[in-house]
């Protein structure tokens, strides 16, 4: 019978269909038992312990399944225990940044630097984690596109979180006229952060007056916000604070240069466009 | 204000208005709180509204299932001493619309001014709904629709005396409780150390025969979070 039918040592073919099948099987397994899981604790696990979750039970399966497939094929497990090291050094030499991906993600997976729905800059490259694979991580960058990163230079790189703290603080730096109220504009510029539900109460606000520029008083302002919202909040108050300020007659002036002309004598010339007229084009 | 109604509904009150009415088969749910206006259509020919009070900490944003409440003046406790002190919370008010078996939120609004804080520092801390409130010994009369009262037993497990400025609770253990003059939780704080504390929600009405609030975050059926909260970062 074709099912008896010696393929090598002592493997069938009833031994490959069965392995086909404990394939098979350990997939759709794999599958159903993460599309249950997802569904299941979505509401109650952050979505990046889930994504770890669902891996780390996917993997268990396949390594299950393996164990299963082995001794069908006719390898022995205690063989492997000699065999892994050799294999493992060869291995090693013949896929380095494979496997130099694959241990960094590991460590990924468990130093947890980046998580998924992170807002991260990777070395230049800034997005929104959407996975952390065993061998790549993939970023979303704000303008679309996704970006697959290895695990190797994501681990060695330079890494900035911006979601890493629960709060995040922006500032403004905005110029007023020599001869605005500065205290009033501090005052206008307080009660806007103050009444703005998302801008929080503690970190309290700064704002002060920073430097007397060439054209304008500075005034610094410091405000805390949510890390989820600080960008949202930042776009919004600025514009604000502009149009609260030009209501009580606070101007943000532009660059100014006050010119004093040596020669005291030719100086009226220059007083206005009539007297340039005069003055036959004869400018410093 | 509260309570169960059957639709087409219309109700004016403190600068609210919201009505339920047909919109053709279907209904539509209109509200107006302080010039912000709201519209939904709901693809049902009837059902029952419910308005209640809800957890305080999903407006303008659901960012964060805690509340911080501030005391105007800060407490002093005695060791191995529990006291009874009134503060007040910033009430949201909860539309529910109901089949038979099922209620589904359909909006949150609030009379009352918004604010979030931080607890803890920005690495290890908190983001929390902010609330400022006087401390009373005796029940205050409040605005019904405006602030709620919760009844917070301090409890100082410490030998030392202990100054309290604030309270931090966490929406998930939270039961309201209401009836036509008052809003109330009932709360345990209880002091561990000069920088910690423990606050918890007891489900038990200020008053007999108030009526139970549904909640938004008590519906969700989340129980792997503890409804506890350990203040760790400073009384």
């Amino acid at each position: 019978m074709i099912l008896n039918k010696v393929l090598y040592r002592s493997v069938t073919v009833f031994d490959l269909i069965l392995v086909a099948i404990i394939l098979v099987l350990a997939m759709i397994i794999g599958k159903v038992v993460s599309l249950y899981l997802r569904r299941f604790l979505k509401e109650k696990l952050e979505r990046g312990h889930l994504e770890i979750l669902v891996k780390i039970v996917s993997y268990a399966i396949a390594v299950i399944a393996l164990l299963m497939i082995l001794p069908i094929l006719g390898v022995k497990l205690s063989g492997l225990l000699v065999a892994g090291g050799i294999a493992g050094l060869a291995i090693g030499f013949a896929s380095q940044s494979v496997i130099g991906n694959l241990i960094s993600g590991l460590f990924l997976m468990v130093e947890r630097p980046i998580q998924i729905g992170n807002t991260v800059d990777i070395d230049g490259t800034v997005g929104i984690v959407e996975d952390i694979h065993i061998i790549s991580t993939t970023l979303r960058t704000f303008d679309g596109p996704l970006v697959r990163l290895p695990n190797q230079k994501v681990f060695t790189a330079n890494i900035t979180s911006y979601a890493a703290n629960v709060a995040r603080r922006f500032e403004y730096v905005v110029g007023i006229r020599y001869s605005d109220d500065a205290d009033k504009a501090i005052e206008i510029i307080k009660n806007l952060i103050k009444q703005h539900p998302l801008t929080l109460k503690n970190p309290a606000p700064m704002v002060f007056v920073d430097s007397l520029g060439d054209s304008s008083v500075n005034i610094i302002v410091r405000i805390w916000a949510p890390a989820t919202e600080w960008f949202a909040v930042k776009t919004e108050l600025l514009w604000k604070i502009k149009k609260a300020l030009e209501q009580e007659g606070i101007e943000i002036p532009f660059p100014q240069r006050v010119v004093w002309f040596g020669d005291e004598k030719r100086a009226p010339q220059f007083k206005g466009p009539e007297s340039t007229k005069d003055s036959s084009g004869d400018t410093p | 204000m509260f309570g169960h109604y059957n639709v087409p509904l219309s109700i004016a009150q403190e600068g609210i208005s919201l009505s339920v009415q047909k919109d053709g088969k279907n209904l539509i749910y209109k509200r107006d709180c302080l010039g912000e206006q709201f519209e939904k259509h709901i693809l049902a020919g009837k059902g029952k509204i419910l308005l209640n009070p809800v957890e305080p900490v999903n407006r303008p944003k659901a960012l964060t299932s805690y509340l911080l409440i501030e005391f105007e003046k800060a407490l002093l406790s005695k060791p191995k001493e529990t006291r009874t002190i009134f503060l007040r919370f910033p009430l949201e008010i909860g539309v529910y619309i109901s089949t038979d078996t099922d209620f589904e939120i359909l909006d949150i609004f609030t009379l009352t001014k918004q604010k979030f804080t931080l607890y803890g520092d920005p690495r290890n801390g908190v983001i929390c709904k902010y609330w400022k409130s006087p401390v009373y010994s005796t029940i205050p009369s409040l605005s019904t629709l405006q602030e709620g009262l919760i009844d917070l037993a301090v409890t100082n497990t410490n030998s030392h005396w202990i100054e309290l400025t604030k309270a931090v609770f966490n929406a998930y253990g939270m039961k309201l409780y209401y009836n036509n003059k008052t809003v109330s939780m009932k709360a345990n704080i209880n002091i561990k150390t000069k920088d910690t504390a423990e606050t918890e929600f007891i489900d038990t009405p200020l008053q007999k025969g108030m009526k139970k609030s549904l909640e938004i975050y008590a519906s969700r059926k989340i129980s792997i979070v503890k409804p506890k909260f350990i203040m760790e970062f400073g009384l």
